[in-house]
């Protein structure tokens, strides 16, 4: 009985793996290729960027100035500037961590997993999405959902569903991709029973490095319309020379 | 010759089977004691735990806190909420909740930060006197915080040792600081042993800017005899547009389980005292079955179906009392010692927490005069009862059958 039961199962895991194999290869080319553009629009292989968050919420309103920099999809940085209050403050990410140091404690520490979903810096974002800022075709699968025409230009809405062993929280994802500039318009972020929770609208098309890519980005939450979270690039370049010690937690608080 | 004259020394006819009989009885009746006990030092654990130091007998919350707590759900005027109820004969103490990250060293953990009003909070509940190592909270030095029991565990931290801890503050910004563990609270329950940062009232509002306000109120009867359901309407009456719940409705979980645990000793009770029932039933038909003759005769003599009646139920209250004698005193001195000593259940009980309650793996009895009188009288009753069947059985024999079985 035991055997049978267990001969069973792997036949279906057998089965299942020769079905999906080819449905994870299945997206087209052109599509792989729009979604690397996306990731690959604010960062490369490495980048350097000054910032604006402007965060609008029920409860406050606050903006900030800050400097980020990042190497690979693995390692990022990013140094509160203003307000003077938070001035100093360093968010690490390397790998799948995040560290923040706290000048005014003159502490680092290590995010636990708990603190994941947890608001960053006041924003909208989740300290998950700095964390999850890796490549979508890594956890995503992809297909081509709809195309339209808006304002003369081919549009395509690409819907993104997560892989069975892929770590991510949204139920899936659509994005809104304007095949013409080549540039991304709108993701809209859904939870695990089909209802918005997010939208991210990207504007400000600028051309930086021979590419058009958007500076500004918009978040806005489903469920409070009033609110947003905007961050504004005021600078942007790539391919700078970082060392990895860059990134390392010593280097934190000497900055 | 008299009808209990008769029945007592009826007793030392078959004495192997009035001793069995009484054993019995004796032996029901201590059992029922001492799990009447149990079941008392069992409850007051749990309220002990639950209620004196958490929640309180009831509470006081801005709408919708609950469902969905947040920074910005607060009282706007805690201190007049806690006038008002402590004119109702409730002590009240307001309180301040807030989520963070917890560090120290190369360990962090997710903390629940909990801003105390130090001198109304002893009031209230009796975590001040519930602290392993160190000293609870001092309003005077806001710079040091209490910590849960395995909250200190998974920061490795003891008193004395720093700890910084960041949140998000009511303005957007990070909030952080560093605070030195003052006392850690032995244990109390799975929420506050593994999130339970207690600071004071001054040291929450500065570092989550929430110059006034408050979270909840947590209150409990002066007069713990006052009934409970009573003093939450005169509370509702005085916390209008407030959501304000005892107990019962804020953990119905618990109090579900305690009323399953009262009908549940009933329940024990009733079965054992069935048992004892049917051994005393079925040993007084056989000794009124032997005696058929002697009844017959009695009959014959002109004794009335009563007075026969009479010698059957004298014979078993006699035996009764005797087994409730012993009863009493068997189940009220193993109660008492198990008062004092208390029983280690640690082989038998995996976890040290029901419910997310903690649970302290000795089990202490506690001995009340319900406790001991309710089983014992029922004894006596049950007993008295069974005796009934045998008893009229004896009383309508016709003297000329009786004699017949010469």
């Amino acid at each position: 009985m035991r055997r049978s039961s267990r001969t069973a199962l792997m036949v279906t895991a057998i089965l299942s793996l020769g079905l999906s194999a080819p449905a994870a290869a299945a997206e087209p080319l052109d599509i792989q290729a729009y979604l690397n553009e996306i990731d690959d629009m604010w960062r490369g292989t490495s980048s350097k960027a000054s910032i604006t968050m402007h965060v609008k919420t029920a409860h406050y309103e606050r903006k900030m100035k800050m400097k980020a920099w990042s190497k690979g999809k693995e390692k990022s940085l990013i140094r509160i500037m203003k307000p003077l209050k938070e001035k100093g403050t360093v968010t690490l990410k390397s790998g799948d961590d995040i560290y923040t140091y706290l000048p005014k404690t003159d502490r680092t520490i290590r995010l636990s997993s708990g603190m994941m979903m947890g608001s960053w810096m006041g924003s909208h974002f989740t300290n998950d999405d700095l964390v999850k800022e890796s490549r979508l075709l890594d956890d995503y699968r992809a297909h081509k959902a709809a195309e339209r025409t808006v304002e003369g230009r081919h549009v395509i809405d690409i819907q993104l569903t997560p892989k069975e062993d892929a770590a991510v929280v949204w139920g899936k994802i659509v994005t809104s991709f304007d095949t013409d500039r080549r540039v991304p318009l709108r993701h809209t972020y859904y939870d695990e029973d089909g209802a918005v929770v997010r939208t991210m609208t990207f504007s400000n098309f600028e051309t930086v490095q021979k590419k058009l890519r958007p500076l500004t980005m918009r978040i806005v939450p489903a469920e409070e319309p009033e609110e947003f979270t905007e961050i504004i690039y005021n600078s942007l370049s790539f391919g700078e020379q970082i060392k990895d010690s860059f990134f390392s937690l010593g280097r934190l608080k000497r900055r | 010759m008299k009808a209990w004259h008769i029945g007592v020394r009826s007793i030392g006819r078959n004495r192997r089977r009035t001793f069995v009989t009484t054993a019995a009885m004796a032996f029901g009746g201590a059992i029922m004691i001492f799990y009447a006990t149990l079941v008392s030092g069992f409850m007051d654990t749990l309220e002990r735990n639950a209620l004196l130091m958490e929640t309180g007998d009831l509470q006081v919350h801005a709408p919708g806190y609950r469902r969905d707590p947040d920074l910005y759900k607060t009282i706007k005027a805690p201190a007049a909420i806690v006038a008002e109820l402590e004119s109702i004969g409730l002590k009240a103490a307001p309180r301040l909740y807030g989520f963070g990250l917890a560090a120290a060293g190369a360990s962090s953990a997710g903390v629940q930060i909990r801003g105390v009003q130090v001198n109304r909070e002893r009031q209230v509940t009796r975590l001040h006197s519930h602290v392993k190592q160190g000293q609870w909270l001092d309003p005077s030095v806001p710079s040091e915080v209490v910590l849960g029991r395995k909250l200190a565990k998974t920061l490795h931290v003891a008193v004395g040792d720093e700890v910084v801890v960041v949140s998000q503050a009511s303005d957007g910004a990070t909030a952080n600081e560093l605070y030195t563990v003052r006392g850690v609270l032995g244990s109390v329950g799975d929420g506050l042993d593994r999130a339970g940062f207690f600071v004071t009232e001054a040291a929450f509002r500065q570092l989550l800017v929430v110059p006034e306000g408050a979270h909840e109120i947590a209150a409990i009867r002066i007069d713990r005899g006052v009934d409970l359901g009573a003093v939450t309407q005169a509370a509702v009456q005085r916390t209008e547009g407030l959501d304000t719940q005892n107990w019962r409705e804020l953990q119905p979980l618990l109090a579900q389980m305690m009323d399953t645990t009262y009908a549940g000793q009933s329940f024990m009770l009733i079965i054992t005292y069935l048992a004892v029932a049917m051994v005393v039933l079925n040993a007084t038909l056989m000794s009124v079955f032997e005696r058929i003759r002697e009844f017959g005769v009695m009959k014959a003599l002109g004794v009335p179906p009563w007075g026969v009646a009479q010698v059957v139920f004298f014979e078993v209250m006699t035996q009764g009392l005797i087994a409730m004698s012993l009863a009493i005193a068997a189940g009220y001195g193993v109660s008492k010692y198990f008062e004092v000593h208390g029983m280690d259940m640690s082989s038998m009980t995996s976890g040290a927490s029901m419910m997310g309650i903690a649970f302290d793996p000795i089990w202490y009895t506690r001995v009340t005069l319900a406790g001991v009188l309710v089983p014992a009288v029922s004894l006596l009753l049950v007993v008295l009862l069974a005796a009934i069947y045998p008893g009229v059985k004896a009383a309508v024999i016709s003297p000329a059958e009786a004699m017949h079985h010469v």
